[in-house]
C-alpha cells in the first residue's frame, strides 16, 4: 500500500495512480485531458458510477482549466517528472492563492525531502513521496524554517512588512 | 548598510543546518551525486576541476570590515590564503573541503552572510552599481531596493527551480557601472514628471552563447511595485521559459521566442493581479529599509588640489585609480587587484585584513566590491589620499591602471573551472608580461579587456572593448578575439575579428590590434571611438596580414 503524508501524518494512499483501476471505494485518478472529456459528459471505462474522480496535473498543463471543477476536486496531484522540474510550484500556489482551491493538493513524483519545504510554502498540504524518502524525516523537515520572507498563503512572518 | 535582524539571523542559521544535514547525508551516501548536486549549488558550492569551490555572496558589492576579516579568516582557515573577487561581486574560494563547507557557512552566518543561491537554477546575488550612494550623477541610491529583492529572492519557494539560473542588476545612476543591460532583469532608477522614483525595467539581456541586450518593457515602475512587477517577470518565465536544452533556458531565449510585444503583454497581464496584493511595498516599508543606507555623517570640506607637490606616481594612481565622489572634499578610491604578477581579483588574507585595517582607519569602515573584479574605499578625505595610496602601495593593490589595457577581467579559466575549454589567467599573464609600460598604457587611455576561458562567458568577453574568448581546437586551446564591446554607455556586443589565435600569439595580436588604433585614432578619441568610427575591418587587415 503506497503512503502518503498529509497534513504532518502519515497515511495510506486512497487514490490509485492514473491509470490504475479505481479503488474499492470508487476512488479514480485521470490525467487533465480525461478528467476535462469525464467533465464534459464522456463516459470513461475506467471510471464507474458514482466514482470520486481527481485529477493529475503535469508541468505542462495549465492549471485553469480546473477552474469550473474546483469545488468539486477532492484531489489535485501534481506531477513533478524532475526533481529540477519547476512549473509546479506556480501551478501549487495559483491553485491555492489565486483560484482559492481548498481540497487537497498534492505533489507526486520526484518528490524529495529537500523540496518538501518549498512545497508546503506553496500551499501543498498532501506529499506522494519518491522512492526511498524516510517519512519521520520528511515530517521534520517541513518544520525546518521558523521564518521566511516572501508573503504567502501559509502565512509565515513576512518580514518585508516587519515593522507593522 | 543593511544589518541583520533576529528574522534575518533565524535564516542564515536555519538554512546552514539544512545544508549541514544535507552534506551529512551525502557523505554518508543517503544522497546520491545527483541528489546533492542542486542541494550545494543552491548554497554555492560546486564541485571543480582540483576541489570544490564556494561562491559566497557580496549582496549588492557591500561589505563591512567586520566581514572582510572574516573573508579572510574562511581564506586562512579553509583555503589557501586567498580568495578571488567575481564578475558578480562574490568572492569565491578554490581550495575548500567538502566537510568543511557547513563550518564556512556557519562562520559567515557570524557576520551576516551567506552562499544562498550564489549558484543553481534560481535568482543569485542580486548586483548594483558598486559607486551607489556616492556616485555625483546618482538619481537614488540603489541598495535598499536591492536589499528588498535579496530578501524577497532569498529561498522563494515558486522560484528555486527555474528553467536556468537567474541574475538582477540595479543602477541607481544614468551612467551603467553594472552591466544591467546584460543581465536577465536590469533595473535604471528613474524620476518621473512628478519626481517619484521609480524603474525602467529591461528584461531578457545576457551573454553566454547567445548574447543578447535587455529590451526595456516598462519605462517606468513606481517603486511600491518592484517586487509585484518581479513576481509577473519570473512567473513568466518558470512556467514558459524552456526546460529541454539547457543552452535555451535562459529568458532572453523566451523573450526572442514570444516577441517583445506579446511578452511585454504577458507580464503585464500577470502584474495586474499581483500588483494590489500583500508584494505591494508601503512607503513605510521602504523608508524602513533606506534608513540602512542614510550618508555617512560627512564632514564639510571643500576639494582640494591632493595631487600638489607630490610625487608623479602619487599622480598617476590618484587620476587613474580615484574617482570623484558626491561630497565636496571627498573621492572614491579603487583598489587595484590587477597587479600584474597576480591573478584579475585574487586577494590574499593578509592583504584582505591590512585592507580592513586601512578602511577602518581613513575611510568608512565599508568595503565595496566591482564587478571588474576591483575593490573601492568609497569615502575617503581628500587629504587623506596620499596616506590611502603609501598605504596601498605597501599592500600591493595601489597599481595605477583602474580602466586601463591590464586592468583586465577574467575568469578562473581552466585552471579551476571544470566548464572551460581554455586558460585565461594564463593570458592575463601573457599580456601582462608583454605591456610592462605604464606610459604606454597611459597613452592607450581606456581599455577594457575581457576574457572567458568558455562561452559561458563568466569573463564577459562579448562587452569587452577587446574580448577574448578561449575555445578548444582539437585539444589544444585557441582565442577568438571580439572588438568593439562595451557594457557601459551604450551597450554593444564585440565583433568577432577573425578566425581564432593560438595560445602564444595572444599578445602579439593585441600588440597589432593596438597599432590600428594608435595609427587611426584623431585627437583623444578612445579605442572604442575609434572602433565604432572605423569598423572591424582595418583591425582584421592587420592581424590577418600575410608577411611578404
Amino acid at each position: 500500500m503506497r503512503q502518503i503524508i498529509k497534513a504532518t501524518q502519515l497515511l495510506a494512499d486512497e487514490w490509485p495512480l492514473p491509470g490504475e483501476e479505481a479503488s474499492s471505494t470508487g476512488a479514480v485518478r485521470l490525467t487533465l485531458i480525461d478528467y476535462l472529456a469525464w467533465c464534459g459528459g464522456a463516459a470513461l471505462p475506467g471510471v464507474p458510477a458514482g466514482a470520486r474522480v481527481a485529477v493529475r496535473l503535469e508541468p505542462a498543463d495549465d492549471e485553469a482549466d480546473l477552474l469550473p471543477y474546483l469545488g468539486q476536486l477532492p484531489l489535485i496531484d501534481v506531477h513533478f517528472p524532475k526533481s529540477a522540474e519547476g512549473r509546479g510550484y506556480t501551478q501549487g500556489r495559483m491553485l491555492r492563492e489565486r483560484h482559492g482551491y481548498t481540497g487537497e493538493l498534492r505533489a507526486s513524483g520526484a518528490v524529495f525531502i529537500d523540496q518538501i519545504y518549498l512545497l508546503a510554502r506553496c500551499g501543498f498540504d498532501a506529499f506522494e513521496l519518491a522512492e526511498g524518502q524516510d517519512p519521520q524525516a520528511v515530517i521534520a523537515e517541513l518544520q525546518r524554517f521558523s521564518v521566511a520572507y516572501q508573503p504567502m498563503v501559509d502565512g509565515l512572518t513576512q518580514p518585508l512588512r516587519r515593522h507593522r | 548598510m543593511y544589518r541583520y535582524d533576529t528574522i534575518d539571523q533565524t535564516l542564515v542559521a536555519e538554512r546552514v543546518a539544512q545544508f549541514r544535514d544535507q552534506t551529512r547525508r551525502f557523505l554518508a551516501g543517503q544522497l546520491s551525486e545527483d541528489e546533492f548536486k542542486p542541494l550545494r549549488l543552491r548554497n554555492g558550492l560546486y564541485i571543480q576541476t582540483h576541489a570544490p569551490m564556494l561562491r559566497v555572496a557580496v549582496p549588492y558589492g557591500l561589505l563591512s570590515t567586520r566581514q572582510l576579516r572574516m573573508l579572510a579568516h574562511l581564506a586562512r582557515k579553509y583555503d589557501r590564503g586567498y580568495g578571488h573577487f567575481t564578475t558578480r561581486q562574490n568572492i569565491q574560494y578554490n581550495w575548500p573541503k567538502l566537510e568543511d563547507v557547513p563550518d564556512m557557512l556557519a562562520d559567515l552566518a557570524t557576520v551576516e552572510m551567506h552562499a544562498i543561491q550564489t549558484s543553481g537554477n534560481c535568482i543569485r546575488n542580486v548586483t548594483a552599481d558598486h559607486f551607489a550612494g556616492i556616485a555625483p550623477d546618482e538619481i537614488d541610491d540603489p541598495r535598499p531596493y536591492c536589499e528588498i529583492i535579496r530578501q524577497w529572492s532569498t529561498v522563494h519557494p515558486e522560484f528555486n527551480y527555474l528553467p536556468r539560473k537567474f541574475k538582477i542588476a540595479v543602477t541607481g545612476s544614468p551612467a551603467d557601472r553594472a552591466a544591467s543591460e546584460v543581465h536577465d532583469i536590469g533595473l535604471h532608477m528613474r524620476r518621473n514628471e512628478a519626481g517619484e522614483v521609480g524603474f525602467e525595467v529591461l528584461v531578457g539581456g545576457g551573454l553566454g552563447r547567445t548574447p543578447i541586450i535587455g529590451k526595456v518593457i516598462r519605462e517606468f515602475l513606481p517603486r511600491e511595485h518592484l517586487l509585484s512587477y518581479l513576481e509577473a517577470i519570473l512567473r513568466i518565465y518558470n512556467r514558459e521559459g524552456r526546460r529541454d536544452n539547457i543552452y535555451k533556458a535562459r529568458i532572453k531565449i523566451l523573450v526572442k521566442a514570444t516577441g517583445e510585444v506579446a511578452f511585454r503583454e504577458a507580464v503585464e497581464a500577470e502584474w495586474a493581479l499581483l500588483r494590489d496584493t500583500a508584494l505591494r511595498l508601503d512607503v513605510a516599508e521602504i523608508d524602513r529599509m533606506r534608513a540602512f543606507f542614510v550618508p555617512l555623517p560627512y564632514e564639510t570640506l571643500t576639494d582640494i588640489d591632493a595631487t600638489a607637490g607630490r610625487e608623479p606616481e602619487f599622480a598617476a594612481w590618484y587620476r587613474y585609480n580615484t574617482r570623484a565622489h558626491k561630497m565636496p572634499g571627498y573621492r572614491a578610491v579603487v583598489v587595484s587587484l590587477k597587479a600584474p604578477e597576480i591573478a584579475p581579483g585574487d586577494i590574499t588574507a593578509a592583504q584582505m585584513d591590512d585592507l580592513a585595517e586601512l578602511a577602518d582607519r581613513i575611510s568608512s569602515g565599508q568595503v565595496r566590491s566591482t564587478h571588474d573584479q576591483n575593490l573601492i574605499l568609497g569615502e575617503v578625505r581628500q587629504q587623506d589620499l596620499y596616506e590611502t595610496w603609501q598605504g596601498l602601495s605597501a599592500l600591493g593593490l595601489a597599481t595605477p591602471n583602474v580602466g586601463l589595457l591590464t586592468d583586465m577581467i577574467c575568469c578562473p579559466g581552466l585552471d579551476f573551472c571544470s566548464l572551460a575549454n581554455a586558460g585565461s589567467i594564463g593570458i592575463a599573464k601573457q599580456i601582462n608580461e608583454r605591456f610592462t609600460d605604464l606610459d604606454y598604457l597611459y597613452d592607450l587611455g581606456p581599455l577594457e579587456i575581457k576574457m572567458s576561458g568558455c562561452m559561458n562567458a563568466c569573463g564577459h568577453h562579448h562587452v569587452g572593448h577587446i574580448g577574448i574568448l578561449g575555445v578548444d581546437k582539437s585539444g589544444e586551446e585557441w582565442y577568438q578575439i571580439t572588438l568593439g564591446g562595451s557594457a557601459s554607455g551604450i551597450t554593444s556586443l564585440g565583433t568577432v575579428i577573425g578566425p581564432s589565435v593560438a595560445k602564444a600569439e595572444v599578445a602579439t595580436t593585441i600588440s597589432k590590434i593596438l597599432d590600428v588604433y594608435l595609427a587611426a585614432r584623431q585627437d583623444e578619441e578612445s579605442f572604442l571611438q575609434v572602433f565604432r568610427r572605423i569598423g572591424v575591418q582595418p583591425f582584421r587587415d592587420q592581424v590577418y596580414a600575410t608577411d611578404h
